[in-house]
């Protein structure tokens, strides 16, 4: 066990699947035999609201459920005004991967307050972190509904980011998912994988 | 793995979970309860996982606590399961059980919202503990959680008094590993110690006349409860659960919950007393920890209630003038402790400009439906606890009054006595809402000869806290056809005047439903029906989009509150009125809205 653990903070809204990714990735952890404490903040309203998950695993017992901010390893979001939520939570060296997905806000939506004048796109790639950007419009295809299963998608991107095995990370999902679920979910995660490589390669 | 002769298995928990889990450990006989985040779960697992134990959500919090010490008292274990905002409703309930005659253990789960994730007020349920003398244990993990609900039980029974189980929403949505017997199986004790079991109000009566007679009748009657809890006081010393970890002598920490955690990882050299029984306090390990160190704080989320119980006993203390409480701080967290007591310590904020999120409705919820029409036609009106009072938000402001649940019909008729009746100052209010106490205020408008309208929105379910069942629901734990209850009827036996039943996505008849029943100089309500969208995942028409050559931006459509209508930039730097297809579900309420006939599907 040569990575001694990370500390995680996976954001996005109610609705998108942020608690299935924690779940996942919790027990690909696990089966390596890590410690693991994950903390899920989850806010008014059943659907739309912020969702923040604070996942940590480590070769040690985890003692606090919330990552101090400075402390985050890696920071991967499923909307991007929660990704600019998170980013000085990152370590130095931190890492971003987000969906370049967006859900207006309600205050913006009624002109409570304005909207950042900048792109939020762009505010991220200038954070001077390292960043993997993926936008779920240049993805969209035939055999599964990318709205729906972004979460996967971006599974499958951070196990190739980690270099982790596919087939015990497949497993995972297959053990966890209903299974008329199994096969949209998979063909998912391989897009995701196929996202990260053509992405990688590049960088 | 094995360990000593147990089968000992490692199982990832959140909070929710393993408070199940040790309710079916201690032998629970009878669960009951009303929703409330965070705590709703608990229910959920103990139902899910462990069908040995009778379970249900009653019809509020009060009665569910009243059912709990029923099944207490005829010898088994049993569980109230609420959030703290609903343990007010059963105060009373639990006055009257604190300080009475224990049979078999009596524990009430209790969900703190600690930093208001969920839009709880800012409450604290160890007041209870000190307000009535009864103890509060408060886990720190999900192991914890688990061990300590054993422990709350066998207390509960030992010192004859109901005991509070505080849980937070931290720790509820916490998932970390519990070892567990999987060997152990099911077994419901019956203990049944006292033939009787009073409140204080008949047992103080007791106490004065019994002075010096030694009758059974008599004493059969009378419970010592204050001495019971000197003796708690005294052997919660001993208990394992109050650790006491001296190790440094520059500072200690008096702490329970996840704040031992954010303590522990930011101060590993300080000396600790990591307490699992909240009230009543140890004494001596209180007193052991200040002699060993310098400096002693107090760190304890929610009110400073620990803070003040340990200067009671002569101990000082920095807590609340170090950590200022609510508004200045939601909750501890690491960093908060780090900033404070270690020097140097790194600041980091947040950027700055981050739009932020109001809440907002599903698409699709027919409270978007009633809110429209109260705002279109001016009618003034009060909101309940519901889904719909997010109606109340600065972007819909299709309320005026809010307050607890199952208050708007007793607030509107308020209102409108005090008025007069010159207007109607309507009440809004959900299915979980109405059978929760919203019923008592009908009653209570009927016999006192009101004229209010009442608008009921029946979803089908207590959607706010993910769709659990209400009595007039079509599915729940020990549901059965015969026995559900019709609104409708309820209220026509009540003696409503008026009654009507209209679907939420026919606009039009409810737009007339509620203006007429406004209108009218009686009485009335109006039953608003669609199951809850998201609970019942209903078959979506096809979405809805906006004509951008047609849309003048006017905006009617998005205030209208739905999560699916957006104003999004364009790439030309333009904002367009765009609906989110993914999203949408196609109920047509945006085009009824729009008067330039720019919303079509």
């Amino acid at each position: 066990m040569q990575d001694t653990g990370k500390n995680i903070i996976i954001a996005g809204l109610g609705g998108q699947g942020i608690l299935l990714f924690s779940n996942l990735l919790s027990k690909y952890y696990m089966n390596l035999g890590y410690e693991l404490k994950i903390s899920d903040v989850i806010g008014l309203g059943q659907r739309g609201g912020g969702v923040e998950s604070h996942f940590r695993y480590s070769n040690k017992p985890v003692l606090s459920p919330f990552i101090k901010a400075g402390d985050v390893d890696y920071l991967i979001s499923f909307e991007q005004t929660e990704t600019l939520r998170y980013l000085h939570c990152l370590k130095d060296d931190g890492v971003v991967l987000t969906s370049t997905f967006e859900l207006s806000t309600s205050s913006v939506n009624t002109r409570l307050e304005k909207d950042m004048p900048e792109c939020k796109t762009e505010i991220i790639k200038r954070s001077g972190k390292k960043t993997f950007i993926v936008d779920p419009d240049e993805h969209k295809n035939p055999d599964f509904d990318i709205s729906k299963m972004m979460n996967v998608v971006m599974l499958g991107y951070y196990a190739e980011l980690r270099g982790y095995s596919h087939d015990d990370m497949i497993q995972v999902v297959k053990e966890s998912v209903p299974a008329k679920f199994v096969e949209g979910n998979i063909k998912a995660y391989q897009k995701g994988t196929e996202i990260a490589c053509a992405e990688l390669a590049v960088k | 793995m094995e360990r000593g002769n147990k089968f000992a298995v490692m199982k990832m928990m959140n909070g929710n979970e393993a408070v199940a889990r040790g309710a079916f450990e201690a032998g629970v006989k009878v669960a009951s309860g009303f929703p409330g985040t965070p705590s709703t779960e608990v229910m959920d697992y103990t139902r899910h996982y462990y069908p040995e134990i009778y379970c249900e959500w009653s019809t509020n919090e009060k009665v569910g606590l009243e059912v709990a010490i029923g099944a207490s008292f005829a010898g088994y274990r049993s569980m109230a399961i609420m959030k703290t905002v609903g343990l007010h409703v059963a105060a009373d309930a639990l006055g009257g059980a604190a300080g009475s005659q224990i049979n078999g253990g009596l524990v009430i789960v209790v969900g703190d919202d600690v930093g208001r994730t969920a839009g709880d007020d800012y409450n604290d349920v160890r007041h209870y503990g000190n307000m009535f003398n009864i103890p509060v244990f408060e886990p720190a993990d999900s192991q914890e959680a688990k061990d300590l609900m054993v422990k709350a039980f066998e207390i509960s029974e030992e010192y004859s008094t109901p005991v509070i189980f505080k849980i937070t929403s931290v720790i509820c949505k916490t998932t970390s590993k519990v070892i567990i017997d999987d060997e152990i199986t099911y077994e419901a004790k019956c203990n049944v110690k006292y033939p009787v079991s009073f409140s204080k109000v008949i047992m103080t009566t007791m106490m004065m006349n019994a002075k010096g007679s030694e009758h059974p009748k008599l004493t059969k009657c009378f419970n010592d409860f204050p001495a019971h809890m000197k003796r708690l006081a005294s052997d919660s010393n001993d208990f394992d659960f109050n650790r006491l970890e001296l190790n440094g002598k520059k500072i200690g920490v008096i702490t329970a919950g996840t704040p031992y955690y954010y303590a522990k990882e930011v101060l590993p050299e300080a000396s600790f007393l990591k307490l699992g029984l909240v009230m009543p306090l140890p004494e001596k390990k209180i007193r052991e920890l200040a002699d060993h160190v310098d400096e002693l704080y107090v760190i304890e989320d929610g009110h400073d209630l620990l803070e003040k119980n340990i200067k009671d006993l002569g101990v000082s203390v920095v807590g609340k003038e170090l950590f200022p409480k609510f508004p200045d701080m939601m909750r501890f967290t690491p960093d908060i402790i780090e900033e404070r007591l270690v020097p140097k310590a790194e600041r980091r904020s947040v950027l700055e400009g981050i739009p932020f999120r109001l809440p907002v409705s599903c698409a699709g919820c027919s409270h978007l439906f009633v809110a429209n029409i109260l705002k279109k036609h001016k009618i003034k009106a009060a909101a309940d606890v519901t889904c719909g009072l997010i109606g109340c938000f600065p972007h819909m402001e299709s309320y005026s009054l809010q307050k607890c649940m199952g208050s708007s019909i007793a607030l509107s008729h308020g209102y409108n006595v005090a008025t007069d009746h010159k207007e109607n100052f309507v009440a809004m209010i959900g299915d979980g809402g109405f059978w929760a106490t919203g019923i008592n205020g009908l009653m209570n408008l009927i016999f006192n000869d009101s004229q209010s309208t009442v608008i009921i929105v029946d979803n089908s379910c207590l959607a706010m806290t993910g769709g659990q069942h209400v009595a007039s629901s079509d599915f729940g734990f020990n549901y059965k056809p015969e026995n559900k209850l019709e609104i409708s009827k309820v209220c026509e036996a009540i003696g409503v005047k008026d009654i009507v039943t209209v679907d939420a996505y026919e606009y039009d008849n409810l737009e007339k439903a509620i203006t007429s029943a406004v209108n009218a100089k009686t009485n009335s309500v109006v039953i608003v029906k669609k199951p809850c969208v998201t609970k019942f995942k209903l078959p979506k028409n096809t979405p809805s989009y906006i004509d951008q050559d047609k849309c003048t931006k006017c905006r009617k459509c998005i205030n209208l509150g739905c999560l699916a209508i957006e104003s999004k930039k364009t790439k030309d730097g333009k904002v367009d009125i765009v609906i989110n297809e993914d999203l949408c579900v196609g109920c047509g309420l945006c085009s009824t809205a729009c008067k330039f006939d720019a919303i079509k599907s």
